[in-house]
């Protein structure tokens, strides 16, 4: 399949507009673009379960619904340096998925997107003093943004605290020092 | 203005504020009989019914813990202590607006409760180390009282307010009424018995806490849910809204009147009284008066000096109860530094049930006597701190999938956070005053905060970042550091010393019964009054002293010499 047909097919269903388009609108600086994230839900859903997916123990990051979260914290909550760093992220790895596999990121096999975000993951985790740097004047990356989003709305959600993390919501009391068991899993909040 | 005094709007006494010390002058004003006006600001907030947030799961919240950037618009100065959960609990600066001539974060809660709802719950008493200070090393002026006038009332609010801590039998920090303590967890007794092998001139003990270990009168026990700044539904921490308005209430003495900005306090040149608080009314901008032959003001330390700026008359142009021109000076707040942690390799085997709303504390040991007398400040701090294991919210995880799922869910490293909270100096040039040309919704001039640390603090603060530091180290922690910063004054949120206490009325504001030198029936007990700051959290004193202050003028008050 015709790379641009592909990208157009997905943008088109996810209602971005192409009238101007010629190849995505790479955003710099910090403007305000919010607002436009609801038309990403199907590849945020795809990408969070790619770094929470469903285990035998606890269903994973898209059942739980952290897609929500996302696209609510960027929207609400994020810079504008970081929401563009986020949606350029976004399209730069649709762009890429086609490249690459020829097909978007949602249709790609587990293991292509495993490896996809494994790259990613691979680059945005330095913690080096440069990163830093790069980390306070042009906002987080994409992916670092992505993936501390999934973590906290993971273990915030219903699924995820009660499921994959032990909830006590009402103590009722406090054991100071118990001995750990076998199985025991960290707590959702402290 | 003059409004005609009538049974309506007259009583035996006013108190400005339902905090936490006008909570408490609320209660034993009513207690002692007297039909008792309390005046606040904010709105109101019922005990349980209004803590919207409390039973809330964390899935509840749109956006988790996180303000939205519209409700940091709204609250830029308040956002850094509070969170989704308790927003609501802080005014919007918007709303509330000051002046910073220098940054001072001046944290509010302007509901019924005040700041009680929301307050850290360390409890400590003062002790003579810290009422002789200023007489010993010249800063500032001598307090008129000493912990021998105060001890009765620490035991008296203690054994009422419900405090959990443990008998040290240090001088400097003297033992009190106390439930039993909060347990320290595993890496808690682990850095105790570290810093008691390493050192001889301090320990490290079970904080303070207002947060109830065993039930008191139909309040309690603490659930360990750790969500207090909620509002607690069990009445498991101490709160205006959950005692002593309560208890005021049940006297029949009391009218709590809401949404009521006090203006000035009346005076009558004849009398040398005062004679009442002229408010104005929040929601419909009214103005009112009220009448009594007492005044307490509670409004806490900066609105407080703020209202006393604001009353003029003839005979004080300089505000009320001014002539000393010491009212809103000496701001004080404890310096805070942001914090050291450190990680711990071993005792993987142990965890805990339930959440401490509870900390651990070190309690002063600098310049205590000759032997820890240090040269580069004078006065002390102490260092509090929490030990957990880290969970998601502290770990940093590698990877993604099924093996990033698994590092979440297994309990990690375990942590110690530690933070000192040091003594500022009383000095004259650290004030609050009124602006002239700007003014609030209400018309009334708004604050303008002038406080900046001096040499003495912010010596303090490398001294309490190194020594926690060392401290850590020295019991086998790895990856010790520290933010190497203190965060704008005010943070600590211990504002104090406005209208300090003195035995000259030309030094100071207050006399030793907390009653203006110059209007003997205008009483100040919150933080206002206290003439040097101390490095404990203050509102135990706060209460102690309130108590102390109402016996005395419920007592004046019976004897008709208010």
């Amino acid at each position: 399949m015709n790379r641009r047909t592909v990208l157009k097919g997905i943008l088109g269903i996810t209602g971005i507009g192409l009238a101007s388009f010629s190849g995505y609108k790479y955003i710099v600086g910090s403007l305000n673009n919010k607002g436009q994230l609801k038309a990403y839900i199907d590849l945020i859903s795809e990408l969070v379960d790619v770094i929470i997916p469903t285990t035998s123990g606890a269903p994973g990051a898209k059942l739980a619904q952290v897609q929500d979260y996302v696209i609510f914290y960027m929207e609400d909550c994020s810079s504008n340096k970081e929401y563009n760093n986020f949606l350029n992220g976004l399209n730069d790895l649709q762009e890429n998925c086609l490249d690459v596999y020829g097909n978007n990121f949602e249709n790609c096999t587990t293991d292509q997107k495993m490896e996809l975000l494994k790259d990613l993951d691979n680059d945005s985790s330095s913690k080096g003093l440069l990163s830093k740097i790069s980390n306070k004047l042009r906002g987080r990356s994409f992916f670092n943004i992505l993936k501390t989003l999934t973590v906290e709305g993971y273990c915030t959600s219903e699924i995820g605290a009660t499921k994959h993390l032990e909830y006590l919501p009402v103590p009722g009391r406090y054991k100071a020092i118990t001995e750990l068991s076998a199985n025991q899993k960290a707590w959702a909040t402290r | 203005m003059k409004i005609k005094q009538t049974e309506n709007n007259t009583f035996d006494a006013i108190v400005v504020g339902s905090g936490i010390s006008g909570g408490w002058a609320a209660k034993e004003l009513t207690e002692g009989g007297l039909k008792t006006l309390v005046l606040e600001r904010g709105r109101k907030v019922e005990h349980i019914a209004d803590y919207t947030t409390a039973f809330k799961q964390p899935w509840e919240f749109k956006h988790r813990g996180h303000l939205s950037n519209k409700e940091v618009e709204e609250q830029p100065i308040q956002s850094s202590h509070c969170d989704a959960t308790n927003k609501h609990f802080f005014v919007k600066d918007v709303e509330h607006p000051y002046v910073q001539v220098n940054p001072f974060k001046w944290i509010r809660g302007y509901q019924v409760g005040g700041r009680s709802l929301i307050w850290g719950r360390q409890s400590y008493r003062l002790s003579n180390l810290d009422f002789e200070a200023n007489k010993k090393d010249g800063h500032g002026v001598d307090w008129p009282i000493r912990y021998e006038d105060l001890e009765k009332w620490y035991d008296y609010v203690e054994e009422y307010v419900g405090i959990s801590g443990s008998k040290e039998d240090l001088p400097h920090l003297p033992d009190g009424v106390f439930l039993p303590p909060i347990p320290m967890n595993a890496i808690e007794k682990h850095l105790k018995e570290a810093v008691s092998e390493n050192y001889s001139d301090r320990v490290l003990i079970n904080g303070r806490v207002a947060n109830l270990t065993q039930p008191k009168k139909g309040r309690g026990p603490c659930q360990y849910r750790n969500l207090c700044s909620r509002g607690c539904p069990f009445g498991g921490y101490f709160s205006s809204n959950s005692s002593t308005l309560l208890d005021a209430h049940e006297t029949g003495n009391l009218t709590l009147r809401a949404d009521s900005v006090v203006k000035e306090v009346l005076y009558d040149e004849e009398t040398k009284k005062a004679i009442g608080v002229v408010i104005i009314d929040a929601l419909s901008k009214e103005e009112i008066s009220f009448y009594a032959k007492i005044i307490f003001l509670n409004a806490s330390a900066i609105a407080t000096a703020a209202i006393l700026l604001n009353s003029v008359s003839s005979s004080f142009l300089n505000g009320l109860g001014n002539s000393s021109l010491q009212v809103g000076h000496n701001l004080m707040d404890h310096i805070v530094n942001e914090g050291t942690y450190g990680t711990f390799e071993g005792l993987k085997d142990k965890y805990y049930e339930g959440r401490s709303p509870g900390t651990i504390y070190v309690p002063r040991f600098q310049n205590l006597n000759n032997e820890t007398e240090n040269v580069d400040f004078v006065r002390g701090y102490g260092i509090q701190g929490k030990g957990e294991r880290e969970n998601w919210q502290a770990k940093a995880t590698v990877g993604i999938g099924v093996d990033l799922k698994e590092q979440l869910s297994t309990p990690g490293e375990w942590k110690i956070a530690l933070g000192g909270r040091g003594e500022t100096l009383p000095n004259y040039d650290n004030k609050i005053y009124l602006d002239d040309e700007n003014k609030d919704q209400w018309g009334l001039p708004l604050v303008k905060v002038d406080f900046e640390y001096g040499p003495n603090e912010l010596a303090m603060m490398d001294h309490m970042t190194k020594s926690s530091e060392e401290m850590l180290s020295k019991a086998g922690f790895k990856n010790v550091g520290s933010y190497r910063t203190s965060p704008a004054p005010g943070s600590a949120v211990h504002e104090m010393g406005t209208a300090r206490m003195g035995n000259n009325p030309k030094t100071s504001v207050l006399n030793k019964h907390n009653q203006m030198h110059d209007v003997k029936n205008v009483f100040i007990t919150d933080g206002s009054f206290m003439t040097s700051s101390g490095s404990q959290n203050p509102s135990l004193t706060y209460m102690a002293v309130t108590a102390r202050a109402c016996q005395y003028a419920i007592n004046q008050f019976k004897s008709n010499l208010l």
